[in-house]
C-alpha cells in the first residue's frame, strides 16, 4: 500500500474530478448534439441517466479513496511524519473531491440537458 | 561546514555571486535583483494603469463628457483593464515570489536564474511594446478580452488587436517561464529537512499558482496565436462563414480568464497568511486544512470559466454545472478566511502598518466574494451582466484580494529592500485614504450598476439616475489616488529617514529573515537543516550559525554557485545543483524576441524571420554552456564525499523543468484539441470535406517513423542509466537524423496534403495541429544532434549523463502529440463521418 503515501495523492482527489468535470461538460454537449433527449421528457433521459451514473460513480471512487488513504495515515509510525501528511491531505481532498461531485452533479436531477 | 567571520566569507562569497554595475547589471540572474527588477517594472505599470483609470474617471464623472472621444475611451479602458492584469497584478506577485522563495527555502537561488532573467526580460520588452501603442493612438481598444469578432479583421482592421496579441503572448513567457521556475525550486531546492508538511504556506500557495499558471496560461496563448493568425494570415478560426466559431475565443479566454483571478488572489492569501500569524505572535491554525484549501481552490477555480459566458445561450442544464461549481469555490475561500480570524483570536495580535491593510484585505475581499457567489447564480448573471455591478464586483476582488495585500507586503518586508523600517504615521494615512478612497468609487458603483448602467460606455445621458453615483464614484477614485501616492511617499521617504531594521524585525518564523538586510545575492553563507514548521521561532540562533558557516554547502573556493538538491517529500539532500552565473544571453534572447515581435506588428516578415533564427541560435547557445562546459565553472573538482553536481545525476532540476514545461506545451495541444472537437460539434457552419486532405496511409507512416527513432533512444537511455556509453555518439547522431527526417516527412505531408487554411476552419485547425507537431519533432531532432556532438567534445557521457535523460521527456511528449493527432485527425473523421 505504498501507492497510499505517495506524494501525487495530494492533488489526485481533484485530478479525478477535474476529469469527471471534463467528461460530464463534454459528454453534456457531444450527447446533445449527436441525440439530444426530448424536452419534455424533463429530466429522466438516457444522457441525464449516463452523466449521473458516472457522477455516482466518480463519488463512490473517490470516497473510496478517501477511506483508504485515512486509514493508511493511521498505520504510520511516530517517526513517519511526512508519511502522515501526505496520506491525511489525501484523504481530505478525495473527501472534498467527493463532496464537490455531488454537490456540482446535484442539478442533473432536476433539469432536463438540452435545453 | 566553514567556522568563520561573517565579513571574511562574505567577500569570498561576493566574489562569486556578486552583481556588476553599469551596464553588465543586464548580466545579472540572481534571483534577489531579478525579483526586485520585476517588482519595479509592475509598480511602473501599476503606475501606468492607474493614471488611465483616472482618465476613466474623470470622463465617467459627469454625464455627456467630451473629454475623451468614443476611441479614445475605448483603448483606455482596454489598456487599464490589459495593464493592470498582465503587466501588473501577475508580475507583481510573481516577483515577489521569485524574491522570496528561495529565501523562505533556505536556498541560495531558483534552479534556473537564467530562466528568471528571461522572463523578466521579456515581460519588460512586452510591456514597453504593449504600452507604446497608447501613446503612437495604436492601442488595443476591444476590450482586455479582446471577445472575436469585434477584435476580428473586419472589425478592427487597425493594428490595434494585433498590439495587444502579440504584445500578451511575449509577456505571458514571462509568466510561463517563471511559474515553471517556481515549481522545480520548491519541489526540488528547499533546505535538509524542509519535508512538504514543514514548507511555509507561502510555498504551498506559490505551488498552486505556479501549476495553475503552466496549465491556465496556455488556452490564451493558444487562442492569441489563432487570433493573430487569423488575422495576420487570414486563416478561419472564429469567423462563422468559413467553419469558425467566435464562441470558441470565449471558452479559450475564459479557461485562462477565470483561474487567472486565483492566480492573483492565491499568491497575496499566502501573503496573508505568512504576515498574519507574526503579527498575531502565534503559528496559523488549521495549516493542513489551509493546505487543502489552497489545492482546492486552485482546481476547483478551472471549473468556473463558462459563469463568464451565461448569456451566450448554453443548455440550463450545464449553466447549472457551472453555477454550483462557481458557488462552491467560496468554501475553501471561506475555510482560509476562518483560518486567519482563529489566528487572530487565539493569537495575542500587535497592530503595526501591514495589520491595516490586512484588515482593509480582510473586509473588502469577503465583500467581493459575497458579490461573486451573487454573480454565480444564473438568473442574476443574466440581469447584471455586462453592467458597472460586474466592474465593482471585479475590484473588490482584485483589489481587494490583491492589492490591499500586497502593500501590507511591501510594508512588512521593506526591511528587506531598504535595512530600513516604515513609518506609521504616513502609512496610516496611506491606509485610511486608500481605504475610504476604494469604497466611496465601487460600493457605490454596485448601485450604479444595478441602476443600469452598462460598462465600457464611453459616456451617459443626463437624468437615467447615474449622474450622482458616478460623481460620487470618481471623487472616491481621486481619494483613492491620493492615498496611493501617500503610499508611495512614505515608501520614498523611509529610504531616507527610516529606522534602520534589526534583524528579523518582526519576529518572524521563516528563512527570509535569516539573511543580511538587505540581502546579499547568494542569500546565505551557509544552508540551514530544518527540523521545524516555523525554524526562527524554534531556533532563534539559527541566523547567527548560518552566517558564521556553521551549517550546510559553506565551501566557496572552488568558484561555483551552488545550492542543495533535496528530495521532493522528505527534504534529503540529493544533489548539489551547480548553478550559472551572470550571462548576456537571456537579455539578448528576449531583445531578438522583441524584433520578431515588432517584425510581426509592422509585418515584416523577412525581419521577424531572421529574427527568429538568430534566437534560435542564442538559445542552442544556452544549452550549449550547461553541465561540463567550461562556461559553466566546472574546471575545480568538488570534494570527495560531498553529493554529487546536478548534472552527473539522472534526476536533478532540469528533468523536473522540462516535465513542468511540457505540461504547459500539452496543455495549449489539449486546448488546441479541445478547439478542433468544439468545433466539428457545435460550430453553425463546420465545414467538412468529402475526402480528408491527410493520406491517411502517410501520416501513419510519419507516427510509426517517431515510434522507431523514441523507442531507440529510450534504449540508448537504460543503457546510460546502467552506466553504459558504448557508441553514444553514433546512436545520437543516428536518432537525431530520423527526427529530421520524421520532421521532413510531416512537413511534404501538410504540403501535399492541399490544405486550404484561408478557406475553412476545418483545414485551419489541420494546418496548425501539424505545424505544432512539426515545430516539437524538429526541435526535438536539433537538440538530439546538440547532444551527439556534446559527447564528442566530452560534455556528455556515462559520468554525466544528465542531458540526455532530460531531452528524453521530448520525445514521448512529441510521441504522444503525433499520435494522438492521428487520432483526432485521421480517425475521429472517418468514424464520426465526414473526410
Amino acid at each position: 500500500m505504498m501507492w497510499l503515501y505517495h506524494p501525487l495523492q495530494i492533488p489526485l482527489g481533484l485530478i479525478v474530478w477535474g476529469m469527471w468535470f471534463i467528461a460530464l461538460y463534454s459528454g453534456l454537449s457531444v450527447g446533445c448534439a449527436v441525440a439530444p433527449p426530448d424536452a419534455t421528457a424533463g429530466p429522466w433521459n438516457w444522457l441525464n441517466i449516463v452523466l449521473g451514473g458516472a457522477s455516482l460513480a466518480t463519488v463512490a471512487l473517490l470516497l473510496g479513496l478517501s477511506a483508504l488513504c485515512w486509514r493508511a495515515s493511521r498505520r504510520v509510525g511516530q517517526n513517519e511524519r511526512a508519511k502522515r501528511f501526505i496520506a491525511r491531505v489525501g484523504a481530505s481532498v478525495h473527501l472534498v473531491a467527493a463532496l464537490a461531485t455531488l454537490f456540482i452533479a446535484l442539478p442533473i436531477v432536476g433539469l432536463p440537458p438540452c435545453v | 561546514m566553514i567556522d568563520g567571520r561573517p565579513d571574511e566569507l562574505h567577500q569570498q562569497f561576493e566574489e562569486v555571486w556578486g552583481n556588476p554595475r553599469g551596464w553588465r547589471a543586464a548580466t545579472i540572474v540572481n534571483h534577489t535583483r531579478i525579483g526586485l527588477l520585476f517588482l519595479l517594472t509592475g509598480l511602473g505599470f501599476f503606475i501606468f494603469g492607474g493614471l488611465l483609470a483616472m482618465l476613466i474617471r474623470a470622463q465617467l464623472a459627469l454625464p455627456d463628457q467630451t473629454f475623451m472621444d468614443a476611441d479614445t475611451y475605448n483603448q483606455v479602458f482596454t489598456m487599464h483593464g490589459t495593464v493592470m492584469m498582465f503587466l501588473f497584478a501577475v508580475p507583481m506577485m510573481e516577483g515577489l515570489a521569485v524574491y522570496l522563495i528561495p529565501k523562505m527555502l533556505g536556498a541560495r537561488d531558483l534552479v534556473f536564474p537564467r530562466l528568471s532573467a528571461l522572463g523578466y526580460w521579456c515581460y519588460l520588452f512586452g510591456g514597453l511594446i504593449l504600452a507604446a501603442s497608447l501613446f503612437l493612438e495604436l492601442a488595443p481598444d476591444a476590450g482586455w478580452f479582446m471577445y472575436t469578432p469585434l477584435s476580428s479583421l473586419p472589425y478592427s482592421p487597425g493594428v490595434n488587436s494585433d498590439f495587444w496579441l502579440l504584445g500578451i503572448t511575449f509577456v505571458e513567457i514571462s509568466a510561463v517561464t517563471a511559474a515553471v521556475e517556481l515549481v522545480v525550486a520548491i519541489l526540488r531546492a528547499r533546505a535538509p529537512g524542509m519535508t512538504l508538511q514543514r514548507m511555509p504556506l507561502y510555498a504551498w500557495y506559490i505551488l498552486t499558482m505556479a501549476m495553475m499558471i503552466v496549465l491556465g496560461f496556455p488556452p490564451l496563448i493558444l487562442g492569441s496565436i489563432l487570433l493573430e493568425l487569423e488575422r495576420a494570415a487570414g486563416m478561419a478560426f472564429f469567423d462563422v462563414a468559413r467553419g469558425g466559431d467566435p464562441i470558441l475565443w470565449q471558452h479559450l479566454f475564459w479557461l485562462f480568464g477565470h483561474p487567472e483571478v486565483y492566480i492573483i488572489f492565491l499568491p497575496a492569501a499566502g501573503l496573508v497568511s505568512t504576515m498574519l500569524p507574526v503579527f498575531a505572535r502565534r503559528p496559523i491554525v488549521g495549516y493542513r486544512w489551509v493546505v487543502v484549501a489552497v489545492l482546492t481552490t486552485g482546481f476547483i477555480s478551472f471549473a468556473l470559466w463558462v459563469h463568464h459566458m451565461f448569456t451566450v445561450g448554453i443548455p440550463h442544464l450545464a449553466q447549472a454545472f457551472f453555477s454550483a461549481a462557481s458557488m462552491l469555490v467560496a468554501i475553501p475561500t471561506g475555510v482560509q478566511v476562518f483560518s486567519w480570524l482563529a489566528t487572530l483570536w487565539l493569537g495575542r495580535p500587535v497592530y503595526h502598518v501591514p495589520m491595516l491593510w490586512l484588515f482593509g484585505f480582510l473586509v473588502i475581499f469577503v465583500a467581493g466574494g459575497l458579490t461573486g457567489v451573487m454573480l454565480a447564480l444564473v438568473p442574476f448573471n443574466w440581469q447584471v451582466h455586462d453592467t458597472q455591478f460586474v466592474v465593482a464586483h471585479l475590484h473588490y476582488v482584485l483589489v481587494g484580494g490583491m492589492f490591499f495585500p500586497l502593500v501590507a507586503a511591501v510594508y512588512y518586508w521593506l526591511p528587506h529592500f531598504s535595512g530600513r523600517m516604515p513609518s506609521a504615521r504616513l502609512g496610516r494615512w496611506g491606509f485610511w485614504l486608500v481605504f475610504g478612497g476604494f469604497n466611496l468609487t465601487f460600493l457605490v458603483m454596485h448601485w450604479t450598476g444595478l441602476l443600469g448602467m452598462p460598462r465600457r460606455a464611453y459616456t451617459y445621458a443626463p437624468g437615467l439616475g447615474w449622474d450622482v453615483p458616478n460623481l460620487v464614484s470618481s471623487i472616491g477614485s481621486f481619494i483613492m489616488a491620493i492615498g496611493i501616492a501617500t503610499v508611495l511617499v512614505d515608501v520614498l521617504l523611509h529610504f531616507r529617514f527610516g529606522v534602520r531594521a534589526s534583524p528579523n524585525p518582526w519576529h518572524a518564523d521563516t528563512l527570509e529573515w535569516a539573511t543580511r538586510l538587505p540581502p546579499a545575492a547568494y542569500n546565505f553563507i551557509s544552508l540551514p537543516n530544518v527540523d521545524s514548521r516555523y525554524p526562527l521561532w524554534d531556533h532563534p540562533e539559527l541566523a547567527k550559525k548560518m552566517a558564521r558557516g556553521e551549517q550546510g554547502l559553506a565551501a566557496i573556493a572552488h568558484g561555483r554557485r551552488e545550492t542543495w538538491g533535496t528530495d521532493a517529500v522528505n527534504g534529503e539532500v540529493r544533489e548539489i545543483i551547480h548553478l550559472p552565473g551572470n550571462t548576456w544571453l537571456p537579455f539578448a534572447v528576449a531583445l531578438v524576441l522583441s524584433v520578431v515581435c515588432i517584425g510581426l506588428l509592422v509585418k515584416a516578415y523577412a525581419v521577424a524571420s531572421f529574427a527568429t533564427v538568430v534566437a534560435a541560435i542564442l538559445v542552442l547557445r544556452w544549452s550549449w554552456e550547461n553541465g561540463a562546459h567550461e562556461e559553466s565553472g566546472t574546471t575545480v573538482p568538488f570534494s570527495a564525499g560531498d553529493p554529487p553536481l546536478h548534472w552527473r545525476t539522472h534526476d536533478g532540476p532540469g528533468r523536473w523543468g522540462m516535465g513542468v514545461t511540457l505540461l504547459a506545451d500539452g496543455a495549449l495541444y489539449a486546448a488546441l484539441l479541445f478547439g478542433w472537437f468544439y468545433l466539428w460539434t457545435v460550430a453553425p457552419q463546420w465545414q467538412v470535406p468529402a475526402q480528408s486532405p491527410l493520406d491517411a496511409r502517410a501520416m501513419l507512416a510519419n507516427v510509426l517513423l517517431l515510434t522507431v527513432a523514441t523507442l531507440w533512444l529510450r534504449r540508448v537511455l537504460a543503457a546510460l542509466r546502467r552506466g553504459s556509453d558504448r557508441r553514444l555518439r553514433g546512436q545520437l547522431a543516428m536518432i537525431a537524423a530520423l527526427g529530421v527526417l520524421q520532421s521532413a516527412h510531416l512537413l511534404w505531408l501538410m504540403h501535399a496534403s492541399g490544405l486550404a487554411p484561408k478557406a475553412t476552419a476545418h483545414d485551419a485547425v489541420i494546418a496548425v495541429v501539424l505545424g505544432y507537431a512539426l515545430f516539437h519533432c524538429g526541435l526535438a531532432g536539433i537538440a538530439t544532434g546538440l547532444q551527439a556532438w556534446r559527447v564528442h567534445y566530452g560534455f556528455v557521457d556515462r559520468a554525466a549523463p544528465y542531458e540526455p535523460i532530460v531531452l528524453g521527456q521530448l520525445w514521448y511528449f512529441n510521441l504522444g502529440v503525433v499520435w494522438s493527432a492521428y487520432v483526432a485527425l485521421v480517425l475521429f473523421p472517418a468514424t464520426w463521418g465526414g473526410g
